[in-house]
């Protein structure tokens, strides 16, 4: 079969070809964009945090009236109550670990500084050696879930406690492994000092766990994602967190009782209806709302898109197809077989979606360089962008399938009749 | 009524002219049926187009009803058209989606008129079609000749001071062509100038002047009939 | 005429049910998509002041300087004590107040009720008349409570209902964190959204109800904690609260009124002046870098809409433009195959604007179709919004007249866009064609 009759067929009918053409390229355009940002935020939100994820829960509650902790006996005060916080929730039936904890991964909630391996390093945000600040206990790792890949886990006599403003002071720490590698490259920081976050003490690096994400989801918390610095304190304040492990099934069962039984051993507390005691589901589904959200909506407009270009196709199609009855009539009245007929409707729309798919590329590079531009947005790997393009290719075949075959079924007698 | 005075008619594309009339002269007067005949290809349909202001003319002059038409804006050819010239086409021409009554409504539409002063006309044209009772029917339901019927209806409604009418009878059988043709006649006889294009000679012979031709131009054949002769033997 | 054409359009539209089903849906999908993704876009681009946002700035004095600031050089988004102190007590603006994010705890008189929180600001008493905060009962507290550290309080209508049952409590006594604070106000209710006075710690929105209001100095002297971002670049030199105070830790939001251009010069003047004296002092080792930014330029510099939110309405937007050619495509085919129809039309007597106003009305009829369904789907989407933003965004979208109508407007415009090309061609079908091809 030769070009030569369908890109005259082609030029005839101007407008349609330029219209369908550019719903396609603009069709490509959007959907390999949105489709990016899709698979970027799947990524996002499939990252493993690094820490055991099912049977964790977390209370978030606040002393009322509790002394300032600033001074060395409200210190001590603060102190005894959150203690006696972590044996009352390690008392509950169900719980298998119970540590108190200034945040968790995911928690929005963070604090964060810098790391050096020398004394005296100034920091700006520029300053790419930024870690958050995990402060737990002996029983944090395994409360969490945090893989030890390397060296140890902090006994229970290396466990100190400091006000909730004290600066930072600990003589050793554990790191996760992205960060030990970042401040040692040569991969030998177990053992190796770091200085905490401006502090004048160095803090012998103990152990290394595999991964625990940092608390923080913005863009500038998102750059040191993976530094982690575990601190053996109890972080003394009004404001106190403790992360619960419990057993399987259990979960729901001490989520109900960790309330009454905080309360019952001191009532002058918040412990807020909706944030005091959450599941690490419930962080996990509010930190990643948003993107979720993004990716639904994204999938959402995807889809109608593709529908509707398919739908143009049909009825466009169906229109040339209906316009040329009796020149199919005539073809056929000539020799044509059916397969021909559909053959030629298939080339034909497979040209205009070629045309139109050329033309999305550039539609799709160029609304991706503005998103780039004026967004946080990355740069579309080509290989989604030739996905994209079969995508479409594939779309207008399917969707001149129902035209083309109408037309293969006009008959030859056609030729014969006037219009 | 009608005047073409040295009209010329050239259709051009990048490589050839054609002229599709030259030096075309016509007069007709009021309440005159003239026929204007000649084989395909001569122009006759061309000088049809023209003469109902569907086309635009290359050279000379036209006169409808006293009036200049050659510089009037697409608007104003409208009008004339909606007011002045009824039409008849071979294929009817009617409308699927309307039924008769609509079809017939057609130009009175465009002019603007009362609800009760076209339903007043339509209802008479149909009458004197003898459509009246089918004015519900759409035109599918009809036979081509009781749609050429509906067609004449629709061009009589506006009370035209011309009928066109292009191969009136072409697409019918005798006895709806006959049908046809009296009606015409009568219509005629009401005092309603009428230029109808044929190539059928009986059809021609009905009217009261007939006007052959040939190659774009125009042949009297009670003038010229033997020049005629020779010219169309040398030409086609 | 009009309603000839709207009946011939009926026609026409009736006799390809399908084709018209796809172009209305293709309308309304388009249309509903955009003002679902505009309401929230909407709301939160929208100025939460507009009566005076003009005359709000934010100032930003650099108390860190090009070490600690990072390439871009820009000062610190909040401000240090010290810094909002100096700037209280030079008092060079109509209205100022500096504010810092609280969230203490309520303790309820009545027995068996837990303490909860009530989220809100330390604010100086010239914030009220500032941001124009309406009253239920009472007022703004004083200078002088300001200046005397009193425990004054104003609370939310919200929190006013559910300690005191909605009466006016002006003068009754609330414990907050074991404190008892005397109510000098309730507000009306209030809630601007973005949360403009505190854009740094609410990060524009905010689902909580600003609940509290207390004096900045009271609660500075009860040390109560900052419940928003501290930015340090060393730990303070001192432990405590008031080691927090004196550092260069930045936690403290700024707002002034300042009424015209001839104040505005004074202020930026005023700080520059400002930072001179602290340089001279030795505490700034650098030329004066301060910002005075109005409030739109500030919810601007902020990234006040969020990215995700400009991005999808410019995603539903395209999705539009889509729809409008899609609907283009159909139309023209629609319309021309009826070129026959055109030419007897035009044959007869019917103009070109005849038939681009038959065209158009038929094609502004797909347009209303689509719009009445695009308004079942816009409502549909802004209420199942939830579902794809974020919650503290997601419930700022809203059905209003405005939106409705839009939706409508829109559609019919799109419709009347995309039948636009179509009508001219149809209107340029010749009247002789048709005798010709006979």
């Amino acid at each position: 079969m030769t070009l030569h009759p369908i890109l005259a067929a082609l030029r005839k009918h101007k407008s349609g070809v330029v219209l369908i053409a550019l719903q396609i390229a603009l069709t490509l355009a959007i959907v390999c964009n949105a489709v990016f940002i899709i698979a970027g935020r799947v990524e996002r939100v499939n990252r493993p945090t690094g820490i055991e994820e099912s049977n964790l829960l977390l209370v978030t509650q606040q002393y009322v009236g509790a002394p300032t902790g600033d001074d060395e006996a409200s210190i001590d005060e603060l102190d005894s109550r959150l203690r006696r916080d972590v044996a009352v929730l390690r008392q509950l039936p169900g719980v298998v670990d119970v540590t108190s904890v200034n945040s968790v991964p995911l928690l929005q909630s963070a604090w964060n500084g810098g790391v050096a391996i020398k004394p005296d390093a100034q920091f700006s945000f520029d300053s790419k050696d930024f870690s958050t600040f995990y402060f737990l206990d002996d029983h944090g790792l395994a409360t969490l879930g945090a893989k030890l890949v390397a060296g140890r886990n902090f006994k229970p006599e290396e466990v100190m406690h400091k006000g909730f403003r004290t600066s930072i002071e600990t003589p050793v720490v554990i790191l996760t492994q992205a960060l030990a590698n970042q401040l040692y490259p040569d991969g030998k920081a177990l053992g190796k000092v770091i200085y905490v976050g401006g502090s004048k003490a160095p803090s012998t690096i103990i152990g290394i766990v595999e991964r625990m994400q940092s608390p923080g989801l913005g863009q500038w918390a998102n750059s040191f994602a993976w530094n982690a610095t575990l601190i053996p304190q109890r972080m003394d304040a009004a404001f106190t967190r403790y992360a619960v492990r419990t057993q399987p099934g259990q979960l729901e069962s001490v989520m109900r009782a960790a309330a009454p039984a905080l309360y019952k051993a001191d009532p002058m507390r918040v412990l807020d209806d909706d944030g005091g005691v959450r599941s690490f589901a419930q962080i996990r589904a509010a930190a990643y709302q948003g993107d979720v959200g993004m990716a639904v909506l994204m999938g959402i407009i995807s889809l109608i898109l593709i529908a509707i270009t398919a739908a143009g196709i049909v009825g466009l199609t169906s229109f040339w197809v209906g316009q040329r009855r009796k020149q199919i009539g005539v073809r056929r009245a000539l020799g044509a077989r059916k397969v021909d007929i559909l053959r030629y409707f298939q080339t034909e729309n497979f040209l205009i979606a070629g045309i139109g798919a050329l033309f999305g590329i550039v539609l799709a590079v160029g609304l991706n360089l503005w998103l780039m531009q004026h967004m946080a947005m990355q740069r579309l790997p080509i290989a989604l962008v030739l996905a994209g393009v079969a995508l479409v290719l594939v779309l207008g075949q399917l969707a001149v399938w129902v035209p083309a075959r109408r037309a293969a079924d006009v008959p030859p007698v056609v030729a014969t009749r006037s219009v | 009524m009608l005047k073409m005075t040295h009209l010329s008619k050239v259709y051009r594309t990048e490589v050839v002219e054609t002229y599709a009339l030259r030096d075309f002269n016509l007069d007709v007067t009021e309440g005159e049926f003239v026929a204007v005949t000649g084989p395909s290809g001569s122009g006759k349909t061309t000088f049809l187009t023209i003469a109902g202001l569907l086309e635009t003319f290359t050279g000379g002059s036209y006169h409808l009803d006293g009036v200049d038409v050659s510089n009037l804006n697409d608007n104003a050819r409208s009008k004339i058209r909606n007011e002045k010239i009824g039409f008849i086409f071979q294929a009817f021409n009617l409308i699927p989606d309307l039924n008769v009554f609509d079809n017939v409504e057609v130009p009175l539409r465009y002019r603007g008129m009362k609800a009760s002063e076209r339903k007043q006309r339509i209802m008479d044209a149909l009458e004197r079609v003898g459509l009246a009772s089918r004015h519900k029917h759409y035109p599918a339901e009809l036979s081509g000749g009781q749609q050429q019927r509906v067609a004449i209806a629709r061009a009589l409604a506006g009370s035209p001071r011309l009928l066109l009418a292009d191969e009136p009878t072409g697409n019918l059988d005798t006895q709806m062509a006959r049908g046809v043709l009296e009606l015409m006649e009568e219509i005629h006889r009401d005092g309603a100038t009428i230029v109808m294009v044929t190539h059928d000679p009986e059809l021609a012979a009905r009217a009261q002047r007939n006007v052959h031709v040939i190659d774009g131009q125009v042949i009297d054949l009670a003038e010229e009939p033997r020049f005629h002769a020779l010219k169309a033997g040398g030409r086609e | 005429m009009f309603a000839y054409y709207v009946n011939l359009g009926l026609r026409s539209l009736k006799r390809n049910p399908a084709l018209t089903a796809l172009m209305v849906m293709t309308i309304a999908f388009g249309v509903a998509a955009s003002m679902t993704t505009w309401s929230v876009f909407r709301a939160v681009s929208g100025d939460p002041i507009p009566w005076k946002s003009a005359q709000l700035f934010v100032p930003q004095v650099d108390n860190w300087g090009p070490k600690h600031t990072g390439k871009t050089g820009n000062p610190p988004e909040a401000m240090s004590w010290p810094d909002a102190m100096n700037l209280m007590r030079a008092h060079r603006a109509h209205y100022q107040s500096a504010l810092y994010a609280i969230s203490p705890a309520i303790v309820p008189t009545r027995a068996g009720q837990h303490p909860f929180y009530a989220g809100g600001h330390a604010v100086f008493g010239e914030f009220f008349p500032m941001v124009d905060v309406p009253f239920a009962y009472g007022g703004p507290w004083s200078a002088s409570d300001d200046a005397q550290r009193a425990r004054v309080a104003v609370i939310s209508s919200k929190l006013n209902d559910k300690l005191f049952d909605g009466a006016n409590s002006v003068g009754k006594t609330l414990n907050v964190d074991g404190t008892d604070y005397r109510v000098v106000g309730v507000m009306a209710s209030w809630n601007p959204q973005p949360r403009f006075y505190d854009i740094v710690n609410s990060g524009g929105f905010n689902a909580q109800q600003e609940d509290l209001l207390l004096p900045f100095n009271t609660a500075i002297d009860l040390q109560m904690g900052n419940n928003g971002n501290t930015n340090c670049y060393e730990s303070p030199k001192q432990p405590g609260f008031v080691g927090l105070m004196h550092s260069e830790c930045v936690w403290i939001s700024f707002q002034v009124e300042l009424d015209d251009a001839a104040q505005v010069a004074a202020y930026t003047q005023f700080l520059d002046g400002y930072a001179r004296e602290q340089q001279q002092a030795g505490r700034f080792s650098w030329a004066p870098n301060n910002r005075l930014r109005s409030l739109p330029e500030w919810l601007a510099y902020q990234h006040v809409v969020p990215d995700d939110t400009r991005t999808s309405l410019l995603v539903a937007l395209g999705l539009l433009l889509v729809c409008l050619v899609n609907t283009a495509g159909l139309l023209l085919a629609k319309f021309l195959r009826r070129s026959a129809e055109i030419g007897v039309r035009r044959a007869l007597g019917a103009s070109k604007g005849e038939i681009v106003r038959q065209f158009l009305i038929e094609a502004g009829m797909v347009g209303v179709a689509g719009g009445v369904l695009g308004l079942l789907l816009t409502g549909l989407g802004v209420l199942g919004v939830g579902w794809v933003m974020p919650h503290e965004i997601a419930v700022l979208a809203r059905i209003d007249t405005a939106l409705l109508a839009l939706t409508v407007l829109l559609s019919v415009l799109v419709a009347a866009l995309a039948g636009l090309y179509p009508t001219l061609r149809a209107a340029a079908v010749q009247p002789a064609w048709q005798l010709k091809s006979n």
